[in-house]
């Protein structure tokens, strides 16, 4: 236990109740998940704290009493400079925290089986294998892709670098344990830049699927037309059937309101009041039981990650996936008359030996933050755009207390969207969490934010998303480097979904709304949250962001976009992108339906082009 | 055109799905490329050899492809497929050769067994360096690959006072006819038209040997062979009539070109005159008819020969032996006619094709030896005439007797006009005795042709 000092001091620990002394397990648990650089930060800050704790009482945190840890913390938080590191540190406490605090039930029901993949573990897999294709990454785009090269008779061979975890396995271990094997880099992937953005993305056979919130919007009319016209990307014209297709397989609805929970029920009402158009969203979900555990794999089966429904449809057809493969690079045959050619690819084994399978064709599905690198990797980054032009929504939560019990991890996760500020850029989505698991940073410390967390559950959660300016960089070739600099548009624009959430939940009836912003925590009327707001900009939110696009985009222009407008990577021949990253923009609605459905068209215009397996 | 040719031993293990014990495998592998291997380029090429699997396979006649590309693709690829057990198994692996371990990735071939497309088992081969690194090296050839075709069109050029041969002699297995059709151009030393004409002759076992002639004709300057007096010869087919003898003949060439002369001789026309086989070897099928006699051929074996100079020699004999088993002797020994060389002993020729292996390995060996020293020696006669001669380790002896019954002299004019006679026997005998040095001579192998070999001896 290497911080059971700090965690009694930010949890204010008296000895009266038993879970924060099992906080601090929990805690390393986490910490071990998380890449080195992170941890090491931890453990450094900690490691300050209770030098601090010497300097000041000559004693180490841990050796204090409840008084003189409440001392030390009220000194620190006088420094206003501090607050903020001190919130970055509370990020992983609050999370060992919710756990420990309210364990959830194993769930009761017997979860449904999954249907059959066909998956085997890297150790297995043959040293030497071909295939007609391969696919690297198994989550939106590169499930689609398989399927849809394996429905038209190819062998393909699908490569995962993450594990694969049934429905059932989701049922019986922790939300915590779950998440710290189901995000790359145990969910704390950063965006470096200022302010600096938590970026998970999800690392399991499905890929973000697994642990995205099921929310599935179609692609806006007038993105298509952007990326059609002034993009060049062709494909983008027909999306329209492609889209249908996509949300037949996901059985894609409109989330009927019985389990939509309190926290979807509020935002509602709170539209409903203003005006503002608002609704349950459509997500591929059905039968879901408002388990809210969406981000941690769902315990019931029920929604639809391609894992339950585009995997299987693919393995049915002889797809392979191999799990536990991180592809290093993708193998070429430099001795053809014009552009190389990809031979297929080479990926090592959690144990360090490599394998190899060979294939005329590769589609890399790695996700906008693992395909640059990996094209690098390859010898295949000399686009001067390849990497750039990175989307993310930028996303900012708020939190409103209300008199009553709103217990907002009962419900759907991710239940209602309020599109009134959608014109502008701005998608608010009422969002609950599981304990601990949300963006939203309880302000506070010490028994301040111990009693913000007896009372979480009368907050309801409000996020919203913006359509950005790509304004973000994807460096590295053996570590992704993810750097990104807030448009000062998108900041404003941040500002603006900040207060709208808070009208909104002063609508739907708060008492109080708490932004989040350490500087300017709570405010009880919509009055007093413009007075707080205009001393706040962007940089002092906690900003997370979500759904990476665009570091390979596609474009009838070659010296802009590293892929063509059919998803072939410029300057190689037998390359498809076929994830996020080769959306040309920001999608501005959550992406997964936009990246399926491309992936499906790059897909089906490579098997027009080669003319299927019978031109091989 | 070069090819490249090797051999490589492979030990390793491989553990078959079925069943979890690990076997040994080893595998004996001949490599042929078509074309030179390049390491910066991919060189295709055939693979066969051996595979062998501990309790489970033994296949001498594994066949496969070789895909080297140690540089351009990193990779160097086996597939190979062999009997086991009765299945009919593919073996596909290849090494992966990357510059942070060169040796590792140079020797460590990592493979997957196939049935069909399923996967049946899986395994390792490596290269033992210790052992087999120097058999690998001195394995390696790199024999030319020409096609015989590219010999047949005329050389002539139009210089007077040449003569250009295609001549083709063979044997008929069922009946055991030696059959001999001789092509000729000649352009005569004085300047005159050239003219086409030559012969055709069958050697019976039993009855006389009978001959006809055809042309002499103008020579129409054909592009792809010989053509005249309703006799042509083109790649892989022969056809005409002279006199009551008939043929349509098509050849099928067994073997690379053999150079009996010194191949740049044949390239440059220094010498007086060249000879060559565009192929060691080559069977014949078709009708051959004179008189009252029609052979059917069936994978008769004989060759074509080429020659081109200024004439026949001063005296001269000639061989063709087939060996059987692709094996394939050729000798001309001449006595050329230029003043002063017409008192040298006969120069002597002698190409002894032996499991794909031509010896001497350099034609000029046996004719002129070390300036002279250890050349091969001819004693010019007949009924009998003899060759033999030595290398280092190894010597040979040929017998020939060509009987006179079985031999048929005909005469004809060289481009300067000077009168040859030739005395040619399709069905002579010979004897070979070929004898190599360990401690003493031993016998290594001895070759008695009973009425099949092809020989003449002629002066002018």
């Amino acid at each position: 236990m290497t911080a059971d000092g700090f965690v009694a001091a930010l949890l204010a620990d008296a000895g009266d109740e038993d879970w924060p002394s099992r906080v601090p397990h929990r805690l390393d648990t986490v910490l071990a998940a998380l890449p080195r650089p992170a941890r090491a930060g931890v453990h450094t800050a900690v490691a300050a704290l209770d030098t601090y704790a010497v300097l000041r009482t000559g004693r180490r945190l841990a050796a204090l009493d409840p008084d003189e840890r409440e001392s030390v913390l009220g000194s620190l938080a006088a420094r206003p400079r501090l607050v903020p590191l001190l919130d970055i540190l509370k990020v992983p406490v609050m999370l060992a925290a919710g756990t420990e605090r309210m364990p959830s039930a194993p769930v009761s029901a017997r979860a449904p089986e999954d249907p059959p993949l066909d998956c085997t573990p890297a150790q297995e897999w043959p040293t030497r294998s071909t295939a007609d294709v391969v696919v690297v990454g198994s989550g939106a785009g590169g499930a689609v892709a398989a399927r849809t090269f394996a429905l038209a008779g190819l062998s393909v061979v699908l490569l995962e670098e993450g594990e694969h975890h049934s429905t059932a396995s989701f049922g019986r271990r922790a939300p915590l344990d779950r998440f710290t094997e189901l995000y790359r880099d145990g969910g704390a992937t950063v965006a470096v830049g200022n302010p600096p953005l938590l970026l998970p993305v999800g690392r399991a056979v499905g890929g973000t699927t697994v642990v995205n919130s099921g929310t599935c919007y179609r692609t806006p009319d007038h993105v298509l037309a952007r990326w059609s016209k002034d993009y060049g990307f062709g494909i983008a014209e027909a999306l329209g059937p492609r889209l249908d297709e996509i949300e037949r397989t996901l059985r894609v609805a409109t989330q009927p309101l019985d389990v939509l929970g309190n926290n979807g029920r509020l935002a509602l009402a709170g539209a409903d009041r203003l005006g503002w158009r608002a609704g349950p969203l459509r997500r591929n979900a059905p039968g879901c039981k408002g388990s809210c555990q969406c981000v941690v794999g769902c315990p019931t089966g029920a929604k639809q990650s391609v894992q339950l429904s585009v995997l299987p449809d693919a393995c049915a057809v002889g797809a392979r996936i191999v799990t536990g493969a991180r592809v290093r690079r993708i193998l070429l045959d430099h001795d053809v008359p014009g552009a190389p050619r990809a031979a297929g690819v080479q990926a090592r084994r959690p144990d360090g030996s490599e394998l190899e399978i060979l294939a005329p064709l590769v589609v890399t599905a790695a996700g906008a933050l693992q395909t640059p690198p990996l094209l690098r990797r390859s010898g295949l980054g000399g686009h001067p755009r390849l990497g750039r032009n990175l989307s993310v929504h930028p996303a900012t939560s708020v939190a409103g207390r209300f008199a009553e019990p709103v217990t907002a991890w009962q419900g759907v996760l991710q239940s209602v969207g309020v599109e009134e500020l959608h014109t502008r850029g701005v998608l608010i989505e009422a969002t609950a969490s599981p304990p601990g698991m949300g963006s939203f940073v309880l302000p506070g410390l010490g028994r301040e934010l111990r009693r913000e967390l007896e009372g979480t559950d009368h907050l309801a959660t409000l996020g919203a998303m913006i359509a950005d300016r790509p304004s973000g960089r994807v460096q590295g070739r053996e570590r992704t480097l993810v750097r990104y600099d807030l448009d000062p548009g998108d900041g404003h624009r941040l500002m603006a979904a900040v207060r709208a959430m808070g009208r909104l939940l002063f609508a739907a009836g708060a008492e109080e709304v708490l932004t989040g912003v350490p500087s300017a925590p709570r405010a009880r009327s919509l009055a007093e949250l413009d007075a707080l707001l205009t001393s706040v900009n962007a940089r002092n939110l906690h900003l997370s962001a979500f759904h990476p696009t665009g570091t390979a985009a596609a474009g009838a222009d070659a010296q802009r976009a590293p892929t063509d407008p059919e998803g072939r990577l410029r300057g190689v021949r037998g390359v498809l992108v076929a994830d996020g990253s080769v959306l040309p923009s920001c999608p501005e609605v959550n992406p997964q339906l936009s990246i399926m459905a491309a992936a499906l068209a790059i897909a089906e215009a490579c098997l027009d082009r080669e003319g299927g397996p019978a031109a091989r | 055109m070069r090819g490249t040719a090797f051999t490589e031993t492979m030990l390793g293990t491989i553990r078959l799905d079925a069943k979890t014990r690990e076997r040994r495998i080893r595998l004996d592998l001949h490599a042929e490329a078509d074309g030179i291997l390049r390491p910066h380029r991919t060189t295709p090429a055939r693979l066969t050899g051996r595979v062998r699997i501990a309790g489970f396979a033994d296949d001498p006649r594994a066949e496969g492809e070789l895909e080297v590309s140690p540089l351009a693709r990193r990779r160097i690829r086996y597939q190979l497929a062999f009997t086991a057990d009765g299945r009919r198994l593919t073996l596909d692996g290849w090494k992966s050769v990357t510059a942070r371990r060169p040796v590792e990735s140079m020797t460590v071939l990592p493979f997957t067994l196939y049935e069909g497309d399923a996967r049946v088992g899986e395994g390792v081969l490596r290269f033992p360096l210790a052992t087999g690194l120097a058999p690998f090296l001195l394995s390696f050839r790199f024999p030319r690959r020409e096609s015989s075709a590219e010999h047949f069109p005329p050389r002539w050029n139009g210089e007077p006072g040449r003569t250009e041969v295609w001549y083709t002699t063979l044997t008929d297995p069922a009946s055991g006819t030696g059959v001999w059709l001789h092509h000729e151009v000649t352009a005569p030393a004085d300047g005159s038209e050239p003219f086409a004409h030559g012969w055709v002759a069958a050697f019976p076992r039993e009855g006389a040997v009978r001959h006809a002639r055809f042309g002499p004709v103008p020579w129409t300057r054909p592009a792809d062979g010989f053509a005249g007096d309703n006799v042509t010869v083109v790649p892989g087919e022969l056809t005409g009539n002279a006199g009551d003898f008939h043929w349509k003949l098509t050849e099928h060439p067994q073997g690379e070109p053999l150079f009996t002369f010194p191949r740049w001789s044949w390239r440059r026309p220094l010498l007086p005159a060249a000879q060559m086989l565009p192929a060691a070897r080559a069977t014949y099928e078709g009708e051959f008819s004179y008189g009252e006699q029609a052979l059917t051929l069936r994978g008769a074996p004989g060759a074509s020969a080429r020659i081109y100079g200024h004439g026949n020699a001063h005296r001269w004999t000639w061989l063709h032996a087939e060996l059987g088993g692709g094996d394939v002797l050729e000798i001309v020994a001449a006595v050329s006619t230029r003043p002063g060389l017409r008192r040298l002993p006969p120069l002597v020729f002698l190409r002894l094709r032996r499991r794909g292996r031509t010896w001497p390995r350099r034609a000029e060996r046996t004719a002129l030896g070390w300036l002279g020293m250890g050349r091969f020696r001819a004693v010019f006669g007949l009924p009998k005439w003899t060759v033999t001669g030595r290398t280092a380790f190894r010597r040979i002896r040929v017998e020939v007797d060509q009987p006179a019954e079985r031999t048929l002299t005909l005469e004809y004019r060289d481009p300067d006009g000077a009168r040859a006679v030739c005395r040619n026997s399709e069905s002579a005998d010979a004897r070979i005795v070929l004898e190599r040095w360990w401690g003493r001579w031993r016998p290594e192998a001895t070759w008695l042709l009973d009425g099949t070999a092809h020989a003449e001896a002629g002066e002018r």
